[in-house]
């Protein structure tokens, strides 16, 4: 119980720090210690099942859906991947965030694990839009990690939740919605 | 704890390292890389790659086939970006194959790679010079 109340509020400070720090002080051993932690317990996720529930619950939430709802329990960050004006391509100034985690993915601590790449957006624009270019802008770090750094493509998942997950629930349409959530799904089989 | 304790022990080596390695042009992290990229060649890249993505080299052949309007750093920083990718990733993949015989005698009964790796570290007995090596290339210190 002790561990799993210090993973929760481990994780409730790492949802705050997108505020208050800036993507570029994120470093290695912040991700590797994160994401090493893997509760033997973790629930197993089907990535198509998440695809499936996103789309057939546009503008209605996906935190409560049961699929998604399993993602809160296991060991993650948020990061801010920066992209162009409705667009797929990733801003240079951002770069430097995804070589940051292809180092962590590369490291012998977490060549056994699998990771799921959820992209967020704010409320500006219709949801299904939204939800359609959230999942293509997780495509898209998931290219630059499995093409130009090499992670091995079996170990990478990626999904958009579009709108439906707000991390500032009061102000859907602010800036901090928009969001990258890189999730250890456990061991590769 | 343990590891927390090893991750340090093992920065504070690889700073070390660092600063005693002279004469040697040492690998780069991959964030590292990429950071030289978007400082050499960000403006080039919002201005002639527009809508263009970091993944399967579409930043790399648009930027190359951009070269008589790219700025000269930039496309000399390319080049240098893309070897160190590829630098790292070769030294990543030689680890294992290179502290082979370390392994076998020093870590034989140790399980899972991160293991084998902070036994490797750690094992002061461990001085067969290409396979620090390697270790430090991959970035693993």
């Amino acid at each position: 119980m002790i561990v799993q109340a210090l993973r929760i509020s481990m994780a409730l400070g790492l949802l705050l720090a997108p505020c208050v720090v800036s993507a570029q002080q994120l470093d290695n051993s912040q991700i590797m210690s994160t994401l090493g932690q893997v509760k033997s317990a973790a629930p197993a996720v089907d990535v198509a099942l998440l695809v499936e529930e996103a789309n057939a619950n546009v503008g209605k939430g996906v935190a409560a859906l049961p699929n998604w709802g399993k993602l809160s329990e296991l060991s993650q960050l948020i990061v801010e991947i920066d992209f162009e004006n409705n667009s797929t391509a990733i801003e240079p100034k951002s770069y430097r965030t995804v070589g940051l985690i292809a180092d962590a993915l590369h490291h012998p601590d977490l060549f056994r694990y699998k990771f799921l790449i959820v992209g967020h957006s704010s409320a500006t624009g219709t949801a299904k839009h939204n939800l359609e270019l959230s999942q293509k802008r997780a495509d898209a770090i998931n290219e630059a990690l499995s093409t130009t750094f090499a992670v091995s493509p079996d170990r990478l998942f990626s999904v958009g939740a579009g709108e439906e997950w707000p991390i500032d629930p009061g102000h859907p349409e602010s800036a901090d919605n928009r969001r990258v959530q890189l999730i250890n799904l456990g061991l590769l089989k | 704890m343990t590891k927390r304790v090893g991750i340090s022990a093992g920065t504070a080596l690889a700073c070390f390292l660092t600063l005693t390695a002279v004469g040697r042009a040492d690998t780069i992290s991959y964030a590292d890389a990429v950071t030289t990229l978007a400082k050499e060649c960000g403006s080039d890249i919002k201005k002639f790659c527009n809508g263009q993505n970091l993944g399967n080299g579409r930043i790399q052949a648009c930027l190359e086939k951009n070269a008589s309007k790219v700025s000269p750093s930039c496309t000399s920083t390319l080049g240098s970006v893309m070897t160190s990718i590829a630098q790292r990733q070769e030294a990543q993949a030689s680890v294992f194959k290179v502290c082979q015989h370390d392994i076998s005698q020093y870590c034989n009964s140790v399980k899972g790679d991160g293991n084998i790796l902070s036994c490797l570290v750690e094992t002061k007995r461990v001085d067969n010079r290409e396979c620090n090596q390697a270790i430090t290339d991959a970035g693993w210190r």
